[in-house]
């Protein structure tokens, strides 16, 4: 088994929702996103191009992070999840530096807040007990593995039942993301990337990503 | 650069280099140049070198190290991973090294250290001058760093460096000789240094569009004035004079002043060119497609 996304291009609005719903739902501090939407314009008028590009942590089966990590606190499950134990975490960010994704976050300092000079807000407290993210380590999106742990175990099926689905995926209003198991050939993942030729990010590097694009 | 352009165009590196990364920054400078005046003082069999050596890549560079890490008292965790990470296997090096170096000093008021343990101090004083160079190249992503030559280029510097620190050394402590037969050291890694650079900055312009931007950046870019001021002026012009000089005239007619400035100009050099290639290190885009202009 190996869990991973396929991102529709083509369908992708740039509305924010995952970069959003990801922020809300693991309460993340200020300056720190797990999943984030690119937009690029090139050109000048009136032949401008717009390009949007959903990023989040790949999940490689060739991790540049997972081999750098000096301490063993990223490692990689048999599910194929990409995780950081951050009491392991020493804040070198070799990892972060080695990403050729940039897709993680050195998270500095835990007294920020969202309304600098007024405190935190009760969310933000709540948010922090809920899901604390240790200051001065570095952190990154988990592919949602609670929510994903939580439904196998209760016999849902991951990627088709909501609560068994990355928050991202269930966040975006045109379905532009698909969450499931490419170890599996009849899966919906497999199938849209064999259908319509997914593709990944810098596959030169051989990390092997486990977010694929399609357009 | 535009928040639209983040991850569409080259992105620089910032954790290694700016905010606390300075201190990584000079973490690797002078753990680098302590190791390598160590490593040269021990040819030369000079203590007092080989002391300044060790304490500042212990002190100097380790305590920059660990104020760097987000938690530094979690630091012994970093030596778990040799098998696959450069910084857990580089400070693993500079640990052995540490304890080695102490050792051989410790010996050295007594009576002569052992050769084998002169010898394996100094592999180890090596594999830490090393080390840095290969956590960087090791870093696919971004191509300024991602070449071979990188090693070879940060081995030169700190030997160079080392080397230099060590005439200083002699020349402060009226050692003549020692004097006369580093600056001999300093020649050769001088000119070895300069061939690299030119070498490596030439072979990372033509390899990959990312790697051009990033010499375009340092060479005529936002930071060319620390390129041709710092780096080459002061770093490589300078002291080629100041060697060149005592190449015709002998070392004994130049005068100790001149030396001492050569040899923090050098040092100077050095440390501006690693913070460029801290710097200018760039990510290539996400969407390879996507137009960057690139003259």
């Amino acid at each position: 088994m190996r869990w991973g996304m396929v991102i529709d291009r083509k369908k992708c609005i740039g509305c924010y929702s995952c970069m959003i719903s990801c922020k809300q739902s693991h309460a993340l501090p200020p300056e720190v996103f797990w999943s984030r939407v690119l937009i690029s314009e090139s050109g000048s008028y009136p032949t401008v191009s717009k390009e949007i590009l959903p990023v989040l942590c790949n999940h490689c089966r060739e991790a540049a992070c997972v081999r750098v990590c000096p301490t063993g606190a990223t490692t990689r499950r048999e599910d194929g999840i990409v995780i950081i134990d951050a009491d392991k975490c020493v804040g070198c960010r070799y990892c972060l530096i080695a990403c050729p994704y940039q897709a993680r976050t050195y998270h500095a300092d835990k007294r920020k807040e969202y309304w600098p000079g007024q405190g935190i807000t009760e969310l933000e407290r709540v948010g922090r007990e809920i899901y604390p993210i240790q200051p001065r380590t570095v952190t990154k999106c988990n592919f949602c593995m609670e929510r994903i742990d939580d439904g196998f175990r209760h016999g849902l099926q991951v990627g088709i039942d909501r609560d068994a689905t990355p928050i991202c995926v269930n966040a975006c209003p045109v379905v532009a993301r698909t969450f499931g198991d490419l170890d599996n050939a009849n899966s919906n993942v497999s199938r849209l990337i064999k259908e319509r030729k997914g593709r990944v990010l810098h596959p030169q590097y051989g990390t092997e990503p486990s977010v694929y694009y399609i357009e | 650069m535009k928040l639209y352009d983040w991850m569409v165009k080259p992105t620089p590196q910032t954790e290694w280099i700016e905010r606390r990364g300075i201190l990584l920054w000079l973490a690797f400078f002078f753990i680098e140049l302590g190791a390598g005046t160590f490593f040269v003082a021990t040819f030369f069999d000079n203590a007092l070198a080989m002391l300044i050596g060790w304490l500042i890549c212990a002190l100097l560079g380790g305590g920059a190290h660990l104020l760097y890490l987000g938690h530094p008292f979690r630091f012994w965790r970093i030596v778990l991973r040799p098998q696959t990470s450069w910084i857990s296997r580089g400070l693993t090096f500079v640990g052995f090294f540490l304890i080695l170096g102490l050792v051989d000093m410790g010996l050295r008021l007594w009576a002569e250290s052992p050769l084998a343990l002169v010898i394996v101090t100094d592999v180890f004083a090596f594999l830490v001058v090393i080390y840095g160079g290969f956590a960087m190249n090791y870093v696919n992503g971004i191509a300024l760093w991602n070449t071979a030559l990188l090693p070879i280029l940060y081995v030169v510097s700190g030997i160079w460096g080392g080397a230099g620190l060590t005439l200083c050394i002699g020349l402060a402590t009226g050692a003549t000789t020692l004097v006369i037969m580093i600056e001999e050291w300093v020649r050769i890694l001088l000119i070895g240094f300069i061939i690299l650079l030119a070498v490596y900055l030439i072979s990372v312009r033509y390899g990959t569009t990312t790697g051009k931007v990033s010499v375009r950046e340092i060479v005529s870019g936002r930071w060319w004035p620390v390129m041709w001021f710092l780096v080459v002026s002061l770093g490589l012009v300078l002291p080629i004079g100041v060697v060149s000089s005592s190449f015709v005239v002998g070392i004994e007619h130049i005068s100790a002043a001149v030396l001492y400035i050569s040899i923090f100009c050098e040092l100077i050099g050095d440390l501006s060119m690693r913070y460029l290639i801290l710097k200018c290190g760039l990510y290539s885009p996400l969407i390879p497609s996507s137009s960057y202009a690139v003259s």
